[in-house]
């Protein structure tokens, strides 16, 4: 049960990170991308292939694959952010449609649909972090230094740009923001994290493969930061918590035949979906938020 | 007129069309420092086409727009307003769902980069300047409201005070004291011409007699997308032709 629970934890941290860096573009910049999985997918097979070709620490696999996923996000980014929104939603489903072709035929690095096995486990200063629970603590660091990184760039003057674009593109340019370079960074800096995510789910299941970058995944990243709350900083984290408890909880629900729990599982959650929109449209943290702001 | 009063903006021939409609048709006109100018005319005449076209949120078919001196046509209205000429809109936009406080400081910081130059001096010298065209338009005390929030003539305010924090030399206003009660656009009068004395460049685009001749030094009267006449106030109003063609009578 306790090894249960640290593998749940662990997936739960590794899902938390990608939407809190997905929320930093959908919900302060209002940029709607449907490809954060692939950036969480460079982020794993770089790191996958910097760990297993340079026999690179957790440290440069973690750096690589970031440093890639920001490449590839510029090359997303500088074309399709000229443009206004629902273009952007067309040209991020579009790289998804693409990166899993990749992910699925480019053998050499990916492994094509069967992926890399034996990945080794992560290395950090000379340390090798083989138990669950040592990944369980290194998630959560690294959980806490990207929302650290993300707080500290809403609370200060790179959010303000963002939540005015979001808020008026057209007065942000007026009034002299740049606002192709400003989404542009904010994407980068989105996807590079997001990597951070990718690099820990290769060393934690020493295992990738195309299975988990799919556009599944990026709608699934898109409910938790919705139904947690758009441009909080908690309403990912619960919106994660959420989406990966109700199956865990659902399992353990008596008297369900096991051959039905997957659908019901999707009944629930596109019901709760439904009304989570109806009653609570900003999402479950931001009317807890709203109901204390002073008027 | 030189010295105090030199040109900062001029269009040169401007003209823009919507499929068969010219909307700015041929327009030459300077803006000199120090001057009111208020642009006047029926609904359509092509007020707000020409500011579009100056700020560089439209591309003109011909002509051309120089700031002091230089060539602007074509630049993107954020490269427009860093050089100086700032504007508002009919319908505000607003960063709604940020404080007041952050509509005014978002206009001071324009580093694209994850944060602005100039270190903590830097940042509360941006504080400051917001905080102090927050108070001069008397909004200081909502600081931390959503704009969302606000009523519509203290939207109207915070506009200003967006601009004002700006630093913009040039100020562009559409329509700014439409919907305004007698005391806030007494209030705004005062705003402006305390800003004009300051140095500040205004154009207006208004329908409130008022206001046009309670500030203005000049006025442009615009009639489907031309110039059809420009000189003082006293000259312009007193027309019996344009009056007829404001009020959307046939000129005698």
């Amino acid at each position: 049960m306790l090894a249960y629970l640290t593998n749940l934890a662990v997936l739960i941290g590794i899902n938390a990170i990608l939407a809190v860096t997905l929320n930093f573009v959908l919900g302060y910049a209002g940029i709607f991308s449907m490809a954060h999985a692939v950036f969480f997918g460079v982020g794993a097979y770089t790191a996958t292939w910097v760990a297993i070709k340079l026999g690179g620490g957790l440290l440069l696999a973690t750096g690589a694959g970031m440093a890639v996923a920001a490449l590839i996000s510029l090359a997303l980014a500088l074309p399709a952010l000229r443009v206004r929104g629902e273009y952007f939603v067309a040209a991020s489903l579009g790289l998804q449609m693409l990166a899993i072709t990749v992910f699925s035929e480019w053998k050499a690095f990916t492994g094509g649909i069967g992926g890399i096995t034996n990945i080794p486990p992560a290395s950090l200063f000379g340390f090798q972090l083989t138990t669950p629970a040592q990944y369980l603590v290194l998630t959560l660091a690294c959980l806490a230094a990207v929302i650290a990184i993300v707080r500290a760039l809403v609370r200060g003057s790179f959010g303000r740009s963002l939540k005015a674009i979001r808020d008026n593109e057209t007065a942000a340019s007026t009034y002299g923001k740049n606002v192709a370079v400003i989404k542009t960074i904010a994407v980068a800096v989105s996807s590079s994290l997001a990597a951070v995510a990718g690099a820990l789910y290769a060393f934690y299941m020493s295992f990738v493969n195309v299975e988990s970058f799919v556009l599944d995944t990026s709608v699934l990243l898109i409910a938790m930061v919705v139904i947690g709350g758009v441009a909080t900083l908690t309403g990912p984290i619960i919106g994660t918590l959420l989406i990966l408890l109700l199956p865990a909880a659902l399992s353990y629900l008596p008297g369900l035949p096991s051959t039905e729990i997957g659908s019901i599982q999707q009944i629930v959650y596109g019901a709760a979906m439904v009304l989570l929109m109806i009653f609570r449209p900003g999402g479950v943290w931001s009317l807890r938020r709203r109901e204390g702001d002073p008027r | 007129m030189t010295g105090a009063h030199e040109v900062l903006l001029e269009t040169e021939r401007l003209s823009v069309s919507f499929g068969g409609l010219r909307a700015v048709d041929d327009v030459s006109l300077a803006l000199r420092a120090g001057i009111v100018t208020t642009l006047v005319g029926p609904n359509g005449a092509g007020k707000t086409t020409l500011f579009n076209l100056i700020t560089g949120h439209l591309a003109p078919h011909a002509g051309s727009v120089r700031w002091l001196g230089r060539r602007i046509t074509g630049q993107p209205h954020w490269r427009i307003a860093r050089a100086g000429i700032g504007r508002t809109f009919q319908d505000l936009k607003l960063f709604d769902h940020m404080s007041v406080l952050d509509n005014v400081l978002a206009v001071t910081e324009r580093d694209a980069w994850l944060w602005q130059r100039g270190g903590a001096a830097g940042a509360a010298q941006r504080l400051a300047r917001a905080e102090a065209a927050l108070q001069a338009v008397g909004l200081a005390d909502r600081r931390h409201a959503r704009a969302l929030d606000l009523a519509y003539a203290q939207r109207k305010f915070l506009s200003v005070a967006r601009l004002l924090a700006s630093g913009a030399r040039l100020w562009l206003l559409d329509e700014p004291a439409s919907g305004l009660d007698p005391r806030s656009y007494e209030r705004f009068l005062a705003l402006l011409r305390e800003q004009v004395a300051r140095g500040c460049t205004i154009c207006i685009i208004e329908h409130n007699l008022d206001i046009v001749v309670g500030i203005s030094d000049r006025i442009v009267f615009l009639d489907q997308g031309r110039v059809l006449a420009e000189g003082d106030p006293k000259s312009i109003l007193s027309d019996p032709n344009l009056a007829a063609i404001y009020f959307g009578e046939r000129a005698a």
